[in-house]
């Protein structure tokens, strides 16, 4: 299932050539079953054939919930994982297999901001020993220059330099956080993964991450790989997003058109899920609310892997094709890739505009082409009982049993 | 009479560092059915007032140190413990973020339900088991006969949440507090827990704290809205009113700094400038002074009440038509609120008193 991504399917970004490009990359974790004789059991298919390019200067964003890979697509990416199969290529060089020198002169290129700025600092260095190592251990500069670097890094990340001979817990969640930036930024590099840099900070900090991020890549012309499960910030950051589902991208396109125009039932769910602060528009917001919980990546449903929770399969009335064939990442529209067998069924169907506006009390209306969806959401669906509202019998009989209005 | 009244609630924790200013005089009331959010960011007492009504703070450190908490008329901080725990549960149900740790990881979900029932009715077996199968299927666990003997590690988040659901709503309590209870979860499952959440309590007329960091989720779910900072209640409306007029600058920062999802693209984000307070010391004037664009000399030494934003006879404090009320000697106005900074004419906030005389 190889999916090569066309270097001009991206639309923003300053910069033509690709950064990085990401072909069917996999990487599989062994399970194994044995105390003495271990056998290999299965794998848990944490990423299974991503494919994506990200052009210089460009910030995509790689959304998804919690364990559908995308943690693990960008570690693999840096090479904290030897990948089991695929390509990744950065500035040229295909860095898959690379080991030694040649894979340590590529992460100069290439660094993280993790998560938790309370677990990637190390309590037992110094705020300037932490941002100093990278230059230390690729050699760079003297030690009075990477002095004077580490002061400048904590000034550009706004600490005040002299806080470089504090320890990691004297620092507030976001003064840590940004530590981490100023360590990744220390190497000069061209791409950053930044793996849910501001999930673990409290909502009032989490702004000033985001501006730094966004002030940093403009200063210097960074290129991001941005991983989060919330799409406001993702949609927010981002120039253009992939959806991530079990292990496989599902949607790539602009943030601005992911918002618009999402064309994979789960892009459609997730962006109807998402609250927004304000009562007026959460009060006649409806959502999509999907049955279940996400499939366990060790044994993935056959075909799409969202098949068991998908609203619109049901709507079609359960076509055998999800089941048997997985979709491929394919073409509609400018740069807007979706690998779903039945996008076109998504395109113009009222759900499509749920994210937002909600539709009202008579969501047919809102609907524009999409083949027969719109008389399909107002009356019974065939096979309604399997994708439905939490608990089947309070839906209210008159309506899409899919669907709920909140209030 | 309100359901819940509480009044200049005051609690410390006393630690190795020094003592915690943890809730610094809270009061609030909520009537019956009433859904009441509490946000604000993590330290700022939300979910110690609530820990304080159900009288559960971590003994020895914890020390209620002053006010009142009326529960139907009755003073929950003057009652014996074993009144206490007859309440808890029956009348005061509580969920947490995190499931895993509120249930018992060796008892199956059966053995835990059908125990909760019969320490506060009297049953039989047989009928708690009923119960507890009636209780499963209404929170939408699938095959409820099999997954009642399971225990709580072969749910997955979203459904333990459930089973905490069913178990803080077994008793039908008048009064359900919600700790954060789906900050742990997906969004898609989020949306299906609150979706739950919500119609169950209209269904049983449970009032419900929901106790969030998370302006979304109080706007899709509460009625009514307190928003807290370094343990006191700094603005209170109703939700309707909070979001369209915020008039505390806390508030306000609060909606510019999170990105929505129906925000325009290049919309940019104002930050909250700083930190929150270090509440090992105690307060002194106004919490947010530091961080506040909005600030005059009088917030650095004295912290103003919550009072009427309007001048109005009588102040309202729940339901419907419960009276908008800041704690802010200078609040913004509603242009200042949608702009996020002070735009009246040479408008400088207010230096330190220290800086003020040197």
């Amino acid at each position: 299932m190889t999916t090569p991504i066309e270097p001009g399917a991206a639309v923003t970004g300053a910069y033509s050539r690709p950064l990085l490009q990401v072909e069917d990359l996999r990487m599989y974790f062994p399970i194994t079953s044995g105390t003495l004789i271990s056998r290999h059991v299965g794998d848990v298919k944490a990423v299974d054939g991503v494919s994506l390019s990200i052009k210089k200067g460009e910030t995509v964003g790689l959304v998804g919930e919690s364990g559908c890979g995308k943690s693990t697509v960008g570690r693999t990416i840096l090479r904290l994982y030897e990948p089991t199969g695929g390509r990744i290529v950065v500035d040229g060089q295909d860095i898959t297999h690379a080991g030694g020198k040649q894979l340590r002169a590529a992460r100069r290129q290439m660094q993280m901001i993790f998560q938790d700025p309370y677990a990637s600092l190390n309590p037992r260095m110094t705020a300037a020993g932490i941002v100093s190592e990278p230059l230390e251990i690729h050699g760079v500069g003297e030690p009075r220059a990477r002095r004077e670097r580490v002061r400048d890094l904590l000034g550009i990340v706004g600490l005040d330099p002299d806080y470089g001979d504090r320890f990691p817990h004297e620092f507030s969640g976001g003064q840590r956080q940004r530590i981490g930036v100023a360590r990744a930024l220390a190497l000069h590099p061209d791409l950053i993964v930044a793996d849910e840099p501001i999930s673990a900070l409290d909502v009032s900090i989490q702004a000033q991450i985001i501006n730094l991020l966004e002030k940093l890549q403009d200063e210097f012309k960074l290129t991001y790989l941005f991983i989060a499960h919330d799409l406001s910030v993702v949609r927010h950051i981002s120039d253009r997003i992939a959806v991530m589902y079990l292990g496989r991208l599902v949607e790539v396109t602009t943030a601005r058109a992911l918002y618009e125009r999402p064309l994979h039932p789960y892009t459609v769910a997730l962006l109807s899920a998402v609250p927004i602060p304000d009562p007026v528009i959460e009060n006649r917001r409806q959502r999509i609310i999907l049955a279940g919980d996400v499939p366990s990546p060790s044994n993935p449903p056959s075909g799409c892997h969202f098949h068991t929770r998908c609203w619109l399969r049901t709507r079609l009335g359960n076509p055998e094709r999800c089941v048997a064939e997985a979709p491929v990442l394919r073409t509609m529209g400018t740069g807007h890739e979706v690998a779903c067998h039945f996008a076109e069924e998504v395109d113009g169907s009222p759900e499509q505009g749920l994210q937002v506006k909600g539709a009202g009390p008579a969501p047919t209306s809102a609907t524009g082409g999409g083949s027969g969806s719109g008389s399909a959401a107002a009356g019974p669906v065939p096979g309604g009982a399997a994708v439905s509202a939490v608990n089947p019998p309070a839906a209210p009989p008159a309506r899409s049993s899919r669907k709920r209005e909140r209030s | 009479m309100h359901l819940l009244s509480i009044t200049d609630l005051i609690v410390r924790f006393r630690t190795h560092d020094g003592t915690v200013h943890a809730v610094n005089g809270v009061s609030f009331d909520l009537d019956e059915g009433e859904t009441l959010g509490l946000v604000g960011e993590s330290g700022c007492g939300k979910s110690v007032t609530n820990l304080a009504v159900m009288r559960l703070l971590p003994k020895p450190a914890g020390k209620i140190e002053g006010g009142q908490v009326f529960f139907e008329g009755r003073d929950l901080l003057e009652i014996d413990e074993s009144e206490m725990r007859d309440l808890r549960g029956r009348e005061i149900a509580m969920i947490f973020q995190d499931p895993m740790t509120s249930l018992n990881p060796v008892l199956t979900i059966e053995e835990q339900m059908i125990e909760t029932i019969r320490a506060h009715r009297k049953v039989t077996r047989k009928e708690a088991r009923a119960k507890t199968l009636e209780l499963l299927q209404m929170v939408g666990i699938p095959q409820p006969e099999t997954r009642l003997r399971n225990f709580p590690h072969q749910f997955s988040g979203g459904m333990r949440q459930r089973v905490m659901i069913a178990m803080a709503l077994a008793l039908e309590p008048k009064l359900l507090i919600a700790d954060e209870p789906t900050t742990a979860l997906d969004v898609t499952i989020q949306a299906q827990v609150l979706d739950l959440l919500s119609r169950l309590a209209a269904e049983l007329g449970t009032a419900v704290i929901l106790i969030t960091h998370d302006l979304g989720v109080v706007a899709g779910m509460t009625k009514r809205t307190n928003v807290m900072y370094a343990g006191f209640v700094v603005e209170s409306a109703t939700t309707g009113d909070l979001f369209a007029r915020p008039r505390h600058p806390y508030t306000v920062g609060l909606l510019h700094s999170m990105p929505r999802l129906d925000a325009q693209p290049g919309e940019p984000l104002i930050p909250i400038e700083g930190t929150p307070p270090d509440l090992r010391f105690a307060p002194v004037g106004c919490p947010f002074a530091p961080r506040c664009a909005w600030r005059v000399d009088r917030c650095w030494t004295e912290m103003p009440t919550l009072d009427a934003i309007d001048p109005t006879p009588e102040i309202v404090t729940t339901g419907p038509g419960a009276t908008h009320r800041v704690a802010c000697w200078n609040p913004a106005t509603p242009d200042e609120g949608v702009a996020a900074k002070p735009i009246r004419a040479g408008f400088v906030p207010a230096a330190p008193p220290a800086e003020a005389a040197s």
